[in-house]
């Protein structure tokens, strides 16, 4: 019992740390958590890697994530997840491995926020985009992703040449 | 162009001529695909050298759960001795600090608080009352000190305890916030150096501007009191065109002691956001406040990101950052030395560079000069070997 205690301290002890700017309205939930919801559900992951207080972060979400059809396409079709990119909140990948936050930005190689990752519900990279994305971007990439169009193309592919 | 090459071939040559490198040793002696070990720590202080003795520690799951483990090898040893295992619950973010004579320190995160043990021997101390993580240690003058973050409301804030270590045996004799009251944001990642007057600098992460600024202060007392907070970064929080956001990133400050009296501080920063993190320092020549930002890494490790900063330095001036990035296609580990007025070229430390992934670099130096670096080799089939290497200058 007592070691269970211990567990869930260690658990808990960031918890106190709030999710740093995911969009308003959204239900993001931590990395552990949307992968246990994906696996379960067979939901695509959308990873919003995000940094506290980054205008680009900003602007997308005012832009492009207040669109409340875009809103009600992830928020059905996808588990959403929001990862800080320098939080030192700890994550478990996949592959059993426990790192940071910031640590799965290095592996990611992520040179700026915000980075959007889709993964498959057992946590595999699909694709990441860097950057400011309108709302048709992000209508493509879901078509891209959950059209399983990856498996066969490229996205330049798949946009026809459209970066 | 054969001329370029020819100087190109020069420069290169006089970045790889500062250090000569010893055989590479791996530390850890247990591997495998499903094992873990990771070098993540405040200040980044998983090497220490105390006396002729070289210890490491870091943390993998071999056991089943993260757990802390520390390696030591006497100077003139062949290779590490089988590791032990620090900890009994789950365990994060080991650091070690040198006492002398084949002594150490070694603190850790585990269940939730920090702990703190002198080895050889010892027994573990719990050093925080709430919930705590992200320990550091430094010493100087006769004294050790250790920092941490600490639950304090909402939000961690930091905190700086007096230690006395003597003989196996280990005792807090203060512990003080940084600042009195509970923060106003998050607070991490601490880094302490012990300056050569005694002075304690401690810098951290802080987001009390609605983004992440590394922080300093200092106590002239011995870490009974600090000074009131001070940016390390010389560029102000505000919003970008539109109010959008808060101000640029920057994270994972260090410290080191430098020269008679000054402290250097390298830490990743994100001002220029196209190109990731690249890395910044700053220093404080003994007035207690750190000067200008000076941009580390050189003009080819530009427009990619730099992780894993660190800063090592000594009384007598001499003074590295290390860190490592994706400049030659996969991450290396890269150094850098500081010649007076402007870090050197950027040089790669041999064995850990080339194919593969080699990162995470951890460093300090030894009483003669000598500079000692511990860093992650990843493959994910055979597993992550912890990797070692002495260089002496030329």
């Amino acid at each position: 019992m007592r070691g269970i205690r211990m567990a869930v301290a260690a658990c808990m002890l960031w918890a106190g740390a709030a999710l740093a700017d995911p969009p308003k309205g959204y239900d993001f939930v931590g990395f552990d958590a949307g992968l246990a919801a994906a696996k379960s559900s067979g939901k695509p992951i959308f990873m919003y890697f995000g940094r506290y207080g980054c205008a680009w972060c900003d602007h997308t979400n005012k832009k492009t994530f207040s669109d409340a059809a875009l809103k009600k396409l992830y928020s059905e079709n996808y588990v959403l997840v929001y990862v800080d990119a320098e939080s030192g909140r700890r994550l478990t990948l996949p592959s059993g491995e426990r790192l940071t936050e910031a640590e799965l930005g290095a592996r990611l190689q992520a040179f700026a926020t915000p980075l959007f990752v889709y993964m498959t519900p057992q946590g595999e990279k699909i694709m990441q985009v860097p950057g400011f994305k309108t709302v048709q971007d992000f209508r493509d990439y879901d078509r891209y992703v959950r059209g399983g169009h990856y498996k066969q193309k490229t996205l330049l592919e798949f946009l026809g040449g459209k970066s | 162009m054969r001329i370029a090459a020819l100087l190109f071939a020069a420069l290169a040559g006089s970045a790889h001529a500062a250090w000569e490198w010893g055989a590479p040793l791996t530390v850890n002696t247990v591997q495998g695909a499903a094992i873990f070990p990771h070098l993540e720590s405040a200040n980044r202080q998983g090497v220490a050298v105390s006396g002729d003795t070289i210890g490491v520690v870091w943390e993998d799951n071999r056991d089943g759960s993260p757990q802390c483990y520390l390696a030591l090898k006497p100077s003139q040893a062949a290779a590490f001795q089988p590791e032990t295992r620090l900890s009994r619950g789950e365990c994060y973010e080991p650091v070690l600090l040198a006492l002398g004579a084949g002594r150490f320190v070694a603190a850790w995160e585990e269940a939730g608080k920090v702990r703190a043990q002198t080895v050889p021997g010892g027994t573990p101390l719990t050093l925080s009352q709430a919930g705590a993580a992200q320990v550091t240690l430094a010493a100087g003058g006769g004294k050790v000190f250790a920092a941490w973050a600490e639950l304090a409301g909402r939000f961690h804030r930091i905190v700086v305890a007096r230690l006395e270590a003597a003989g196996e045996g280990l005792a807090v004799r203060t512990t003080q916030g940084v600042e009195a009251g509970q923060p106003a944001d998050e607070q991490g990642w601490p880094a302490l150096a012990v300056t050569g007057d005694g002075s304690v600098t401690v810098a951290w992460e802080d987001r009390r501007a609605r983004h992440t600024v590394p922080m300093a202060s200092h106590s002239r007392d011995g870490g009974r009191s600090f000074a009131p907070p001070v940016r390390l970064t010389d560029i102000k929080s505000g919003s970008a065109p539109g109010g959008l956001g808060a101000g640029t990133g920057a994270m994972r400050p260090t410290l080191a002691p430098w020269g008679r009296q000054g402290a250097a501080a390298v830490w990743l920063d994100k001002r220029d956001f196209l190109s990731g993190y690249d890395v910044y320092a700053a220093f404080d020549s003994g007035t207690r406040r750190f000067g200008k930002n000076l941009r580390v890494q050189d003009s080819f490790g530009d427009n990619m990101a730099q992780w894993h900063a660190s800063i090592i330095g000594a009384a007598d001036g001499r003074l590295v950052a290390l860190w490592d990035d994706a400049r030659d296609g996969t991450p290396d580990v890269w150094l850098a030395d500081w010649d007076g007025e402007a870090f050197g070229d950027n040089a790669a430390v041999p064995a850990a560079a080339g194919p593969g992934a080699q990162s995470d670099p951890v460093a300090a130096f030894d009483a003669a000069g000598n500079l000692h670096v511990v860093w992650l080799d990843r493959d994910e089939a055979a597993g992550t070997r912890v990797r070692y290497a002495r260089a002496v200058r030329r």
